[in-house]
């Protein structure tokens, strides 16, 4: 019976490309082999990959090529034997071992990981098994994920640095869109943090298996931002010296990161980055902040606001704006401690981002020329906001006299930038420590008393806006308060901030926020502020645990 | 010649076959959580649902789907067993099955016109879609479309809801550069803000806004176009070719009677997107707060007074639906109404709502309705409600409007070419979707004032290629310039 493959076999010895491949050509002629007819051609044609000193190169690997093919076609007969010979082999015939393998998909597949469980801490066995999945093409391979995932973190840097370049060539074969997000994730993570590892021959692994990754497009926007930026400072170009020492590992690095050069995207332009430039105390509790937004800082116009959420769980809150420069590219706010997301938000430092920004929102304060003179009023932090209206009210020609309330002077805030805004500008504090003793409607009463008034602007808490408002009511002098609602989209689409003004209910994000003083409901308004008192409440408690 | 089907039998014997109903979570388990409430078909449900199908020469039911999904086509690949197939075919004129599978209101379009409808129950067609979309996210078997080459042409889409994410497909698809400008922090629009998660699992839209940012579509995020930038800055300076308005409904209508602005009482807009868009119910984790007591009254009858009353129950309320017509007239999807009905919801038809009482801090205590009778129909066939004088008062603490929505104002304030009609509504050519801007388009709830997801899908798909034709033709118009003027 195996008399007919004894010649043949005898044939696969002699040392010239021209028999061998005469021998093959007669192999493959033959019929109904028997499981062990094939297991010896087998272990006669595996000889050829061991040694490779004739012909030319070329043939060569044409030769071994054929060779592969014809050991692939025996199937799952020759397995076992196949698999022994891997874990001896030396890294060469590995390669064309697994190639063999492959071709029985995925009872190949099967086959390595048995061999792997029965090898584990055999590394000179699993850095061969961990090359044999290179060869496999099905996506049935991501089997191996864990195990190959696993590798990644072996003690040897041989085995970590295969199990890279495995990971490398199956990203480039396989779809990875079969694989699951999550070890897809995990897979990128574990290659990823080899960046770092300390043998250099691992780093210049991973930096391939990476460039590999991202050539396929399997990296999210994310990663691919990661991996360029740690390319970018592993070549020394970030400005810090954590640059990679070797050579091996930078040349590699110069190779990929070409691919990496960062597609400018349309959308890029409008991805404003919310970064806080600067930040100062004004006083107690109380910061100025200015944050770079320039498509805000570029159409803002006095007295409208934005929405503010600083984290992603944080909620939306509706602020004012104190200043902007279009050309840097910034706007200023000023925020208060009060509650939760207040103080939360006093945390932050320049160099941090808020989450996100909205605006310009609502409608610009009324500006035009006036005859009489314009008072601009503000309370509390509510300076901060009367700023810009009062700058643009003087711009066209108006007399702007700026009044500032607060309960004592070290309360006081944004007075120089008050002062440069108007003609004139009174400070008012309750107990008297600066300026005129009591409350801004006493220096509006002398402002109204010593000289025609025609416009009156005021920004702070709800019962100074509305006792401004009824000092001008008998007068009938236009004034104009900015009623800071609740919201939550600041478009009109929740409703969340409707107010009564003159019996009618107006949404203050896009009706407003400034309106007729003389017309709103203060004492509903009062009532709605308070609607989530408990909740804040609750939140504020929860946050000084 | 048509294919043979894969269950020999007669027409007769289909229109037999008993409808196969989805596995619902029960209604006592899932008021406890926001887990999605159908679980769906399993696959021998699906193919016995789909071999109920008689296959028409002449189906109604694409001509009933606002995008003309080809549907028996569809489900005959559920009957051969190829789910992955069948989602595909979908794909080919709706991306989003998964979502309208759930959300669409078939009864009223394509299962209203299905023939085996006329003797026993239509065709779970909506049912099947979703099993064929959700086969193809469980093993990903999606497939990315070929992209054509650039065209150089660049479109702004405003507003990331239906309408603007199918027109940005649309258009992605022809090889145009699109970029939408969505004005939240977060894609989907109304299918993130206002329909509950456990109608919509919000990791669907996520998958979907993936899909097309994996195809190139681009999303900026915080933009609320008409205030940052202006159609005129997007199409002028900023360089866009043509921009595509998909922004919505968004302005809630709300009862003009004493107490509306009490506190405790939202819009419906207002108090799903706190609870879905800003997870106020995880509440203090997420910051933003929600003020909901133990008597939630909500009133209307549609799919969003629905959503609310379900999300209420959900929180722990007990919770009563207010309605001045009967439950014949309710605009609600069937299965929503049957679903709200499982989930002990308490029912006050014919009682239309006159006052919110409060205390004196603002907050609602009481609810005041006037009940109402129905007229005889009118020429329409429409039953008006009709006042009796009569009153009664229940205690509730949170009232929640659903009253439907008008036309967001923002962006036809702030360009006067763009005409509206005197209810807000943005007037386009019916065939074109063009407005009266020259290069802007639009569609969806911002051209009819309210309606569904897949008409503002339809609209959209009907923009955009209006907007191929436009862009493209104008290329041709340029050559031709060029070639006049050597």
């Amino acid at each position: 019976m195996t008399e007919r493959i004894n010649t043949i076999i005898s044939n696969l010895n002699l040392d010239t490309t021209e028999l061998v491949c005469e021998a093959l050509d007669n192999i493959i002629k033959l019929e109904n082999l028997s499981q062990e007819e094939k297991i010896l051609l087998t272990e006669a044609l595996t000889a050829i990959f061991y040694h490779h000193d004739f012909g030319d190169t070329n043939d060569l690997e044409r030769l071994i090529i054929r060779t592969e093919k014809l050991i692939g076609n025996f199937g799952i007969d020759v397995l076992p034997f196949l698999i022994e010979e891997l874990i001896n082999a030396d890294s060469e015939s590995a390669a064309y071992l697994g190639k063999c393998i492959s071709f029985s998909e995925v009872k190949g597949i099967e086959a390595i990981l048995a061999a792997w469980e029965e090898h584990d801490g055999d590394d000179f066995a699993i850095i061969n098994i961990i090359q044999a999945l290179a060869s496999f093409t099905v996506p049935e391979v991501s089997k191996a994920a864990p195990k190959l995932i696993a590798s990644t973190r072996s003690n040897s840097p041989h085995v970590k640095a295969m199990a890279l370049s495995t990971i490398g060539v199956l990203s480039l074969n396989i779809s990875m869109d079969k694989l699951d997000d999550k070890v897809r994730k995990s897979m990128f993570n574990a290659v990823f943090s080899l960046l770092g590892d300390r043998k250099p021959l691992v780093r210049q692994n991973a930096v391939k298996t990476l460039g590999k990754m991202h050539k396929k497009a399997i990296l999210t926007r994310d990663q691919e931002g990661k991996v360029h930026s740690s390319f970018t400072a592993m070549l020394g170009k970030d400005g810090e010296h954590n640059w990679d020492r070797e050579f091996i590992v930078r040349h590699e690095i110069e190779h990929y990161i070409q691919l990496f050069t960062p597609k400018k995207t349309l959308a890029d332009r409008y991805k404003q980055s919310f970064l806080i430039l600067n930040k100062h105390e004004l006083c107690h509790n109380t910061f100025h902040y200015e944050v770079e937004a320039p498509f805000i800082a570029k159409k803002i116009k006095p007295g409208q606001f934005i929405i503010v959420r600083h984290s992603t769980q944080s909620e939306r809150i509706p602020l004012s704006v104190c200043g902007w420069d279009a050309e840097k590219g910034s706007i200023q706010i000023i925020i208060n401690s009060v509650g939760k997301t207040s103080t939360e938000i006093n945390n932050l430092k320049p160099g941090n981002k808020f989450a996100d920004m909205v605006g310009p929102l609502g409608v610009r304060s009324r500006v035009t020329k006036y005859n009489g003179t314009c008072v601009v009023i503000g309370g509390g932090y509510g300076v901060g906001a009367i700023i810009p209206t009062a700058r643009e009210l003087k711009a066209i020609g108006n007399r702007v006299i700026g009044v500032i309330g607060a309960r004592s002077k070290n309360l006081l805030l944004m007075v120089e930038e008050l002062k440069s805004a108007c003609d004139e500008v009174i400070i008012t504090t309750n107990d008297g420590s600066e300026g005129m003793t009591g409350f801004v409607t006493t220096a509006l009463e002398e402002i109204m008393n010593r000289e025609t008034v025609e416009h009156v602007l005021a920004i702070g808490p709800v019962p100074m806006m509305e006792a401004v408002s009824n000092m001008t009511r008998e007068k009938k002098i236009e004034t104009y308060v900015s009623l800071n609602a609740i919201m939550v989209d600041g478009t009109g689409m929740c409703g969340a901030c409707r107010v009564t003004i003159g019996g009618k209910v107006k949404f203050a994000c896009i009706d407003g926020p400034d309106f007729n003083g003389h017309k709103v409901d203060f004492g509903e308004l009062v009532k709605r502020q308070k609607m989530f008192v408990n909740e804040e409440k609750r939140a504020f408690e929860a946050l000084e645990i | 010649m048509r294919e043979k089907r894969t269950l020999n039998l007669t027409n007769k014997e289909r229109m037999n076959l008993p409808h196969q109903e989805m596995i619902l979570m029960e209604a006592e388990e899932r008021v406890c959580s926001f887990d999605e409430v159908p679980i769906g078909y399993n696959h021998e449900q699906a193919v016995m649902e789909a071999s109920r199908c008689l296959q028409c020469r002449k189906p109604e039911c694409i001509k009933a789907c606002p995008v003309g999904i080809d549907i028996p086509a569809f489900i005959r690949l559920i009957e051969q067993g190829k789910p992955a197939d069948a989602a595909k075919k979908i794909r080919e004129t709706n991306f989003l099955p998964a979502a309208c599978g759930r959300v669409c209101p078939q009864d009223k379009q394509c299962q209203a016109v299905c023939v085996v409808g006329r003797r026993n129950l239509p065709v779970g067609i909506g049912d099947l879609e979703r099993y064929a979309a959700d086969y193809e996210r469980k093993y990903k078997t999606l497939e990315y479309p070929d992209i054509p080459e650039d065209t150089g042409k660049k479109i702004a889409i405003v507003g990331s809801g239906p309408a603007g994410l199918s027109a940005a497909y649309e258009l992605r698809i022809r090889g145009h550069q699109v970029v939408v400008f969505e004005a939240f922090h977060r894609a989907g629009g109304v299918l993130i803000y206002g329909i509950p998660r456990f109608r919509l699992p919000i990791d669907i839209i996520d998958e979907d806004i993936k899909f097309l940012e994996n195809i190139g579509v681009e999303f900026v995020y915080n933009m609320i176009i008409g205030k940052i930038l202006s159609l005129d800055d997007l199409l002028g300076e900023e360089g866009f070719d043509a921009a595509f308005i998909g922004t919505g409904a968004g302005l809630p209508r709300l009862l003009d009677v004493p107490g509306a602005n009490a506190n405790g009482v939202y819009s419906a807009n207002e108090y799903l997107t706190r609870i879905y868009l800003m997870e106020a119910d995880k509440f203090p984790e997420f910051a933003t707060p929600l003020y909901q007591g133990k008597k939630v009254a909500v009133i209307g009858a549609g799919n969003t007074a629905m959503d609310s009353m379900r999300t209420a129950k959900r929180l722990g309320a007990d919770v009563t639906c207010y309605y001045r017509r009967s439950i014949e007239e309710a605009p609600a999807r069937s299965e929503e109404l049957k679903h709200a009905q499982q989930e002990m919801i308490n029912w006050k038809w014919l009682s239309n709502p006159v006052e919110f009482i409060t205390n004196e801090d603002n907050f609602i205590t009481h609810i005041k309705c006037e009940i109402m009778e129905l007229s005889e129909p009118d020429d329409s066939g429409r039953r008006i409600p009709v006042a009796t004088g009569k009153f009664f008062t229940d205690e509730c603490d949170t009232v929640v409007m659903s009253l439907g929505c008008s036309v967001n104002p923002i962006l036809p304030a702030t360009d006067r070419e763009i005409k509206i009609n005197d209810w807000g509504v943005i007037t386009v050519d019916g065939e074109t979707c063009e407005t009266s801007k020259k290069g802007v388009f639009a569609g969806g709830d911002a051209i009819t004032g309210g309606s569904t997801v897949i008409l503002a899908m339809g609209q959209a798909k009907i923009a955009a290629a209006s907007i191929h034709d436009f862009l493209m033709g104008k290329t041709k118009d340029k050559e031709e310039e060029s070639l006049e003027m050597v």
